[in-house]
């Protein structure tokens, strides 16, 4: 942490001997130095249900939003780092319970100051707000008790902690700042006879769109409902390129909308839009009209972001079938299924070999949280392993070629997926073929997604084949990879109906996981919580509470005609609407 | 007949409570709610999804979810907010109308306006070349999902070079005051909608054309009509088309809820921003009023199409008496 802090302090003196604001920022954006003007057009997969970022789960408002509004503290889109955003600096204090932010000289695109209430308005009464469907209360209550939050002056906050928490400046990055002039009259605490639901009610779509402000890059100037968003450039934005020219460089950013990915890609072919994100089935095609001369690029890019989530394969260790209950909380019987996963295989035929091994879950583009030992431990396929573990398990060939359960029923599986997501029924044929060679009777059920959502959660399943998005820090996927919290869902009885662990109800070394994450939350020290972490990784690998398959490459089109969207030296896709031009 | 209107209209409303009974039992059976999708969100936990449940109303039992919505709409006009839009239904359906009707209508107007004509030569060129050449392109269209020939022009058009791909409209035209630019550009897109959409409705109106008026020139009347020396034109016109049209009429009324409801699938592969795509994300959302709103509609078109046709029918066939 005090690296960090001298770095940032560092940047901070650097910015300061400059000038006040723009800052510059970091130049591993820029494949070269671009030129204002221009539109670059993007594609949307759904129309915008709201411009309230905190009002709403909704990609196609986030994928809007994040042009308009932005967070105290940024993740580098090039590196991962924490970098300063709206806050120029912060410090830590010695207990590191006390976080300081100073703000950045900043207006609103409507001209009104950027201040330290708006920070203490957007945190206390929109982030942490319950009532708000979007919020992210919880990634902001340590131990039951709220993050508080402290205006010093004008243009500084403090944040008081109630313990020292390690991802808080990582969660910060997507608590962006919301004017406190425009979503005042929407809070039920500050007004008199408002619903507190009535915060989901701010910036709906038929908001005016001049009071929909922010700070951001961009800022809203058309809405086509259903068809296409038009934002335009905040001539006063603060970020500047290496060169002290102003950004972002395009004149307008167009979003249209497009549900089907079949005519995204032909509009993204006709040259209507510039850059999309395509699956592993297109890139063939796509790749093939690059090499014969097209007007676009194809990046393939390392994974690193959460999407496309990494399937995983889970077996319900609370399932009513005694004996089956039994067999799925046995280590060994997990190990010899995770034998029977070919992940080549998969990501040869499924994936059309544009997917990695992935983590346990922690991706190794992550460098900052990624244990390599975890790859000695991950079980290779191996039918054979398979056959043996099985056998020492109880499961035996009863000499027909059918296994059987020790009391002599035959095993059967059920395997449920969704039927909607094209890698997770592929990958669930694959398995079948592996496990009917293996002597286990499996029964597909593909269904759709949410159902499987549901299934998921009422415990209703045999075997099934889930996903869940990455995130740069585990802290910020402890409700899934914690034992006793709500997504832990392969054992549920780790959980009490008010979702308080049963600490009773844990294995020795979910225990060990648990405690790994409470101990992560609130540790500071980047090394010791790389620590923590590393040991986490190395459990799940070992006794696989679940089977992680693959994780689908970032594979995306560009075109020719806009710069700055690149692969860097990691393999990484770097591009952002901010730093992105018209040639 | 004025008595007869006044009736039909009394009989819609019972109509249209059962109707509505029906619909929100059926979006009652639908496993989950809206929040359902909440549950899989980490950021979100279950207290906080038991807290929208509870302001949304969803905890409330069914027939209570039910009759504060009706109770909505009879005393304030109010047909229930839009979980996910966070805005009164009417409102979004209301947003969504102008471009619905608009390609709906120019659909129900081409195909009528192609399948008359053709349906009367068929008939009166039975069993020529041109007569089996158009009953074979009617059931291909009858047959051919309407989504999928959205696909395959969509595909020749791009591959003839077109860049006319979904949408109404160019990228820079969207949202554009009208110009002579844009009502070409709108042309230039519409055409591909029409066809798709409208060509299994066309094949259908003019297999029904062809034999109903098949069955009208096979009648003694029509002989008569013939044997008394009067002109082909004049039989065929004036006395057997004026006679076949009825069934068609009845076909028109039935058309009047396409009017929003149209053909789903097509509109999202063609990437239409009308009603269809939706109302289909309403469904997936279990966006319970939206749905209900929108299914009332549709079903309150259905009874006033029905009711039009009947009166359209008493005014071209003198035989028809309503009292």
């Amino acid at each position: 942490m005090r690296k960090l802090l001298l770095a940032v302090l560092l940047i901070f003196a650097m910015t300061l001997s400059v000038v006040a604001s723009p800052a510059a920022i970091s130049p591993a954006l820029f494949e070269e130095i671009g030129t204002h003007g221009g539109e670059l057009v993007l594609g949307l997969a759904s129309t915008p249900r709201s411009f309230n970022f905190y009002g709403i789960i909704d990609n196609a408002a986030y994928t809007i939003l994040y042009n308009i509004i932005e967070p105290l503290v940024e993740e580098n889109p090039a590196t991962g780092e924490i970098i300063p955003g709206l806050a120029e600096s912060w410090e830590v204090d010695e207990s590191g319970t006390e976080v300081t932010f100073h703000l950045r000289d900043v207006a609103w695109s409507d001209g009104t100051p950027f201040t330290a209430d708006d920070v203490v308005f957007t945190m206390e009464h929109v982030v942490m707000n319950t009532h708000a469907e979007g919020n992210s209360a919880d990634r902001f209550t340590l131990g039951g008790q709220p993050v508080l939050w402290q205006k010093i002056d004008a243009h500084t906050v403090k944040a008081i902690l109630p313990s020292p928490y390690g991802a808080f400046t990582r969660v910060l990055t997507h608590a962006l700042m919301v004017p406190k002039h425009k979503y005042e009259p929407f809070i039920a605490a500050l007004n008199e006879g408002v619903e507190p639901g009535t915060i989901n009610q701010a910036w709906t779509t038929d908001t005016p769109l001049s009071d929909i402000v922010g700070t951001g890059p961009f800022v809203l100037s058309e809405y086509v409902v259903d068809q296409k968003v038009t934002l335009k450039r905040n001539p006063n934005y603060w970020k500047v390129d290496p060169e002290g020219n102003r950004l972002p460089y395009l004149d307008q950013l167009v979003y249209l909308v497009v549900q089907d990915d079949q005519v995204m890609l032909a509009q993204f072919r006709s040259g209507e839009i510039h850059r999309i994100t395509i699956t592993g089935q297109n890139f063939p095609g796509l790749k093939r009209e690059e090499l014969d001369g097209s007007s676009f690029r194809v990046l393939t890019g390392s994974p690193v972001s959460p999407t496309p989530s990494p399937p995983h394969l889970a077996f319900n260790w609370d399932i009513e079938d005694e004996e089956l209950r039994e067999i799925f909380r046995n280590d060994k019987f997990r190990q010899a299924m995770e034998h029977t996963v070919d992940r080549h295989r998969i990501i040869e035929d499924v994936y059309n070999t544009l997917a990695i091994i992935p983590g346990v879950p922690v991706l190794p583009a992550n460098t900052a949280f990624y244990n390599p030992a975890i790859e000695d431990i991950m079980r290779e396929y191996d039918l054979e392993k398979a056959k043996r573990l099985l056998d020492e398990v109880g499961i035996k060939d009863r000499g027909d070629g059918v296994r059987v359960l020790p009391s002599g029923r035959p095993f059967e599986l059920t395997l449920t997926t969704a039927v909607n997501v094209q890698p997770h029924n592929d990958i669930a044929v694959i398995l079948e073929n592996e496990w009917e060679e293996l002597g286990i009777t499996t029964h597909l059920q593909l269904i759709s997604s949410t159902l499987v959502g549901q299934r998921r959660t009422a415990g209703e399943y045999e075997a099934i084949i889930e996903a869940f998005g990455n995130q740069p820090d585990p802290q910020l996927r402890k409700a899934i990879w914690q034992p006793g919290r709500a997504l832990y869902y392969w054992h549920r009885s780790t959980m009490d109906e008010n979702q308080e662990p049963i600490l009773a109800n844990m294995e020795d070394w979910e225990l060990r996981v648990f405690d790994l994450f409470e101990l992560g939350e609130v540790e500071m020290d980047p090394v010791q919580r790389k620590a923590y972490y590393d040991e986490w990784q190395e459990i799940y690998a070992e006794r696989v509470p679940v089977i992680y398959i693959a994780k689908g490459m970032e594979l995306q089109a560009v075109s020719n005609a806009i710069g700055n969207i690149f692969l860097q030296e990691n393999g990484q896709i770097v591009g952002t609407n901010y730093t992105a031009f018209v040639k | 007949m004025f008595r007869y209107i006044v009736r039909r209209l009394v009989t819609m409303v019972p109509m249209m409570v059962v109707i509505s009974i029906l619909c929100f039992t059926v979006i009652k059976l639908q496993p989950g709610d809206f929040t359902t999708q909440f549950l899989t969100d980490p950021r979100i936990t279950p207290e906080q999804v038991a807290q929208i449940r509870e302001r949304l109303g969803l905890d409330q039992p069914p027939a209570i979810q039910y009759l504060t919505w009706v109770k909505g709409i009879l005393t304030r006009g109010d047909f229930g907010y839009s979980f996910a839009y966070k805005r009164p239904v009417q409102e979004l359906i209301w947003e969504r109308m102008g471009w619905t009707v608009a390609v709906a209508g120019a659909t129900i107007i081409f195909s009528w306006a192609v399948a008359i004509p053709i349906g009367i030569y068929s008939a009166t060129h039975k069993y020529s070349f041109v007569d089996y050449l158009l009953t074979f392109i009617g059931f291909i269209g009858v047959s051919i999902p309407s989504f999928f020939l959205a696909l395959v022009l969509m595909y020749l058009s791009l591959s003839l070079g077109g860049t006319a791909v979904g949408g109404l409209f160019s990228q820079q035209y969207i949202g554009a005051p009208w110009s002579w630019g844009r009502l070409l550009d709108l042309l230039r897109h519409l055409w591909i909608p029409i066809i798709a959409i409208g060509l299994s409705g066309t094949a259908g109106l003019i297999r029904l054309m062809r034999g109903s008026l098949l069955d009208v020139l096979g009648t003694q009347y029509i002989t008569t009509a013939k044997g008394k020396g009067l002109s082909q034109r004049v039989v065929i016109y004036k006395h057997a088309v004026r006679n076949a049209i009825n069934p068609l009429i009845s076909v028109f009324g039935m058309q009047l809820p396409e009017l929003i409801s149209g053909t789903i699938i097509a509109s999202i592969v063609l990437n239409l921003p009308t009603m269809g795509p939706f109302f289909y994300d309403a469904l997936i959302n279990s966006d319970q009023y939206l749905v209900m709103t929108f299914l009332m509609l549709s079903a309150f078109l259905m009874l006033i199409g029905n009711l039009l046709a009947d009166i359209l029918l008493a005014l071209t066939d003198p035989r028809i008496r309503y009292e």
